[in-house]
């Protein structure tokens, strides 16, 4: 090992530049695809007959399973799997899949609880006042229940940033695989991963202080 | 592509060891950070100030760093400041100083949880204070812990499969082995996926019996 006096040059720094905005490119997207398909999954759950009772059970199986099952493994999986249909992807898209797959059943448990803190006199007066289905979601039910929904979507979605981290496995050059890089060519370990630490605190810590903000305002709203 | 179990349900012991080894590293990552989480909890309610702050540091920064980077930082970073750690070692102090700091929020909200009309009641009554403590904190405590420390339980449970990354060979670790050794790495983490569910489900339904057993008795 060479000895651990050198400090970061230019170009250290712009890979962990680089490794920062790719922590926060995955935990992104991945989250707001998944929230998008949670939440829809979750409507589907609504529907108890349109959707045919089979489908619904898998999406309820779906949420159970992918909830129970490590990230890592879920990650291991999906690239093992894309490599053995010989898809060639990136390992970026792969760990992006991955997310999707765990933050969809996360988010979609998240949308149901929100949905289902609407009391179910709603339903029946918007059934009364003769709303469709999806009126009665869109113009009662999803006001109501957002408030309820977003401050723990929120945090699940600064929880997965750290999450991320294990993506650095399959060799996604984000923040914890940019340490490793520095860590390699002979850089104080302490010193990289003492880095690393402060900056996915940077990047975690302002979004959990909002989200707590933004959790105290919609409780406030809720209460009066 | 055929998947092909076989060869991975042959080996079922190895990887039962595998998870074996697992819930070990869950269960004594939790009740240490149990134990921290106490002690941390009962400073942020009843020590100085100045404790206060600190408690309040180490739960901000072990809250909002990943897990995986601090056992790095242990695992590579502390050898040179002179303190070598086992893979092991460093595994299980990493998930402790991320249970306690966990811990310590949902200790923190349970204890708050207990309105002090009802201590003042309690004492009205002419309880002792074991006894205020074994009827009246105790079971307002549990009940509203109970659902998180379970929730975190389960979470720490799938957080030990980056115990893997430092050559512990847990469950996701042997899964790998078996994975490299046999070509079929889809179909063995497909059934280390499946042994993940089972493990958290009874891991679930054992934490809720035992809370309905202790907030049954009297």
């Amino acid at each position: 090992m060479t000895p651990a006096g050198h400090f970061f040059s230019y170009y250290d720094i712009l890979l962990l530049g680089r490794g920062f905005l790719t922590t926060l490119a995955l935990a992104l997207i991945g989250c707001l695809a998944g929230c998008a398909a949670g939440f829809a999954a979750a409507i589907l759950r609504t529907t108890h007959s349109r959707t045919p009772a089979p489908v619904r059970a898998a999406l309820i199986a779906y949420c159970m399973l992918f909830r129970r099952v490590p990230f890592l493994v879920t990650l291991m999986l999906v690239f093992f799997a894309i490599q053995s249909m010989n898809a060639n992807l990136s390992t970026f898209a792969v760990a992006l899949i991955s997310i999707f797959l765990i933050s969809t059943a996360y988010l979609s448990e998240i949308a149901r609880g929100g949905l289902e803190s609407v009391h179910e006199n709603q339903w029946q007066a918007a059934r009364a006042m003769n709303f469709t289905h999806w009126q009665t979601l869109r113009l009662v039910v999803v006001p109501q229940a957002w408030r309820v929904i977003l401050p723990p979507a929120f945090g699940f979605f600064v929880m997965f940033i750290k999450d991320t981290a294990l993506a650095s496995q399959i060799g996604v050059m984000e923040l914890t695989s940019a340490g490793k890089v520095l860590g390699n060519k002979g850089l104080s370990a302490a010193l990289v991963y003492g880095t690393i630490l402060l900056l996915y605190f940077l990047m975690s810590y302002p979004l959990s202080r909002f989200g707590k903000r933004v959790e105290g305002k919609l409780a406030a709203a809720r209460n009066h | 592509m055929s998947l092909q179990f076989a060869p991975i349900l042959e080996q079922w012991p190895y990887l039962l060891g595998g998870a074996w080894l697992s819930l070990q590293i869950a269960v004594l990552a939790f009740a240490c950070g149990l134990l921290i989480g106490l002690f941390c909890a009962s400073i942020l309610r009843y020590g100085p100030p100045s404790m206060r702050r600190l408690v309040a540091a180490y739960v901000t920064f072990a809250t909002n760093t990943p897990q995986l980077v601090q056992i790095f930082f242990l695992f590579f970073g502390l050898p040179e400041l002179g303190l070598q750690l086992s893979p092991f070692a460093a595994v299980l102090i990493g998930a402790t100083f991320n249970a306690g700091a966990y811990l310590c929020e949902i200790q923190r909200a349970g204890f708050a949880s207990v309105s002090p009309t009802e201590l003042e009641a309690a004492e009205v009554l002419g309880f002792s204070r074991p006894q205020i403590v074994r009827y009246v904190i105790f079971p307002h405590v549990i009940r509203a812990m109970f659902p998180a420390l379970s929730n975190q339980f389960i979470l720490m449970t799938l957080g030990t499969s980056m115990a893997s990354i430092f050559g512990v060979e847990e469950l996701t670790a042997r899964t790998a082995n078996l994975g490299a050794e046999t070509y079929l790495s889809v179909e063995a983490f497909i059934v280390a996926a499946v042994m993940y569910v089972v493990m958290t489900l009874l891991a679930t339904s054992g934490l809720a019996a035992y809370g309905r057993m202790v907030q049954k008795r009297p």
